[in-house]
């Protein structure tokens, strides 16, 4: 918990703890995903400090961070990807449980990086993706999926052919081919060009009307902003402000982050 | 089914992958007929009887050039990330290494064969009346080491050394396949019958059916994190 003087949206400071982990709400149905005491550390850094989430569905939170806050590796936990050193995460009610793999299939991933193979097609990758998530109605669902992205006619394009832009779109197709009900995104925005990112926040606003739950990170604090309901300021792997979209400005977001970070860092 | 569904998704991710870009095949192959072609001047065969040696330098040219191919096993996967898009897959990391290890068998067996067919040609040799079963020796050999390669190619790709570990780290445990491989071969090659070489053909698939196993349990320690 910060211990220092922390900002408030409003500019002004207070000595005590501004929502450092997400409030424990009593809820009927389980959460899609929660957290509890992530903590990952490597070696005598540690990464993620204790984080506590709960996000319901339909829930989008967006967690800003200055290089090096751990976004990415809470990302990579929360994925299932990275093994916490304590505490635990929990997708729909079931714990992530490391040997397990099934409910990987429940979450889909876009990083900066595409994921995909430069010398397969794109629609090559979408089948080869959607046959390790077990999917069968494949001939559907990938016309279906490159259309939502604008990717229609390049399916036969080798990946290695795209854009940096067209292959985000690629790799967005293949994180929601299997239309998971969390979806983690890495730094989606980075290097897009206007329509790339216009068509990313098209999807993205339509995964959360579909009510699917929605975890980014980002540096970009306008793009971040967008569409969150939830915002976080992840500062030396803890959040040093956790809360809600609507208690934040947008014109006035900048500084306060600033001072969020200052304070995690004093 | 899908399990069966991921392990081809991915033996036919790999060689689609390998037929586009002709990567570790090319190297292998030619390390196959250099080696052979090196091998023919670099012994006097009026004093070396080829069809004496000949086991020895068979299965030594597929253990250096199959690991020229095998260490670079993970070198596309790292291509943009991809093996990470694999890796956030529902796949078990057992069917992905027995998808992998089986690309890389198909792989390997193709250049076991061309190297058997290189030294046919260079040392004129006489496969004896067995072929079949030096085909059934090399499979045997080709699987328990793809089987280790690939899990030790896993490792040594996350390494800051890369393909430089993979020998130091692989040969020590090819010497069973190397012992049980030329033994049988080199009786084939004799004219020996074929229950002389049915122990090392038993010794071969054990060693083949036991990497498979132990990789298969401990790929997933090498992939994650």
């Amino acid at each position: 918990m910060l211990s220092t003087a922390s900002p408030r949206p409003d500019g002004t400071h207070v000595r005590s703890v501004v929502t450092p982990h997400a409030p424990a709400v009593s809820r009927g149905a389980p959460p899609v995903l929660s957290a509890r005491g992530l903590t990952r550390e490597f070696g005598v850094v540690v990464a993620v400090d204790g984080i506590d989430l709960e996000l319901d569905a339909g829930d989008f939170l967006t967690v800003f961070g200055p290089n090096g806050a751990g976004k990415t590796t809470l990302l990579s936990l929360l994925g299932g990807r990275l093994k916490p050193t304590r505490g635990e995460v929990w997708v729909g009610g079931e714990r992530l449980a490391f040997s397990e793999t099934a409910w990987r299939a429940r979450i889909g991933v876009l990083s900066h990086q595409s994921f995909l193979y430069a010398h397969l097609t794109v629609a090559e990758n979408l089948r080869f993706f959607g046959k390790l998530f077990g999917l069968t109605d494949l001939d559907e669902r990938i016309p279906a999926r490159l259309e939502q992205v604008g990717l229609a006619d390049r399916s036969d394009f080798l990946a290695r052919q795209l854009s940096h832009g067209m292959r985000q779109r690629a790799a967005l197709a293949r994180a929601l081919l299997h239309d998971p009900e969390l979806v983690l995104l890495d730094e989606p925005y980075t290097g897009l060009d206007p329509y790339a990112a216009s068509v990313l926040r098209g999807v993205l606003s339509s995964l959360k009307d579909g009510r699917r739950t929605v975890v980014m990170v980002t540096h970009n604090l306008t793009q971040g902003l967008e569409l969150a309901d939830r915002l976080a300021i992840q500062v030396r792997g803890r959040f040093g402000w956790y809360g809600e979209r609507e208690a934040v400005e947008p014109e006035t977001f900048e500084h306060f982050y600033h001072q969020v970070v200052e304070a995690g860092n004093a | 089914m899908t399990y069966l569904g991921q392990i081809y998704a991915i033996v036919w991710k790999d060689l689609l992958l390998e037929l586009r870009t002709r990567e570790r095949i090319a190297a292998m192959g030619a390390f196959a007929v250099l080696a052979g072609i090196l091998f023919n001047y670099s012994m006097d065969q009026t004093v070396v009887k080829a069809q004496d040696i000949a086991a020895g330098l068979i299965w030594m040219t597929l253990v250096f050039g199959g690991l020229l191919g095998i260490g670079r096993t993970f070198h596309l996967e790292a291509q943009d990330g991809a093996f990470q898009g694999v890796l956030t897959s529902p796949a078990p990391k057992d069917a992905v290494y027995v998808g992998k290890v089986t690309a890389n068998f198909v792989l390997l067996y193709i250049v076991a064969l061309l190297v058997v067919g290189v030294f046919t040609l260079f040392f004129g040799l006489d496969l004896g009346e067995h072929p079949g079963m030096l085909a059934l020796a090399l499979a045997l050999g080709s699987l328990g080491f793809v089987a280790l390669g690939t899990l030790f190619s896993a490792v040594s790709s996350g390494t800051h050394m890369g393909e430089t570990l993979l020998p130091i780290l692989v040969f020590p445990l090819l010497v069973p396949m190397v012992i049980y491989g030329v033994s049988a071969t080199g009786r084939l090659l004799a004219g020996r019958p074929v229950a002389d070489i049915a122990g090392n053909l038993r010794m071969l698939g054990a060693f083949a059916v036991l990497a498979v196993g132990v990789g298969a349990v401990l790929f997933r320690f090498v992939v994650e994190e």
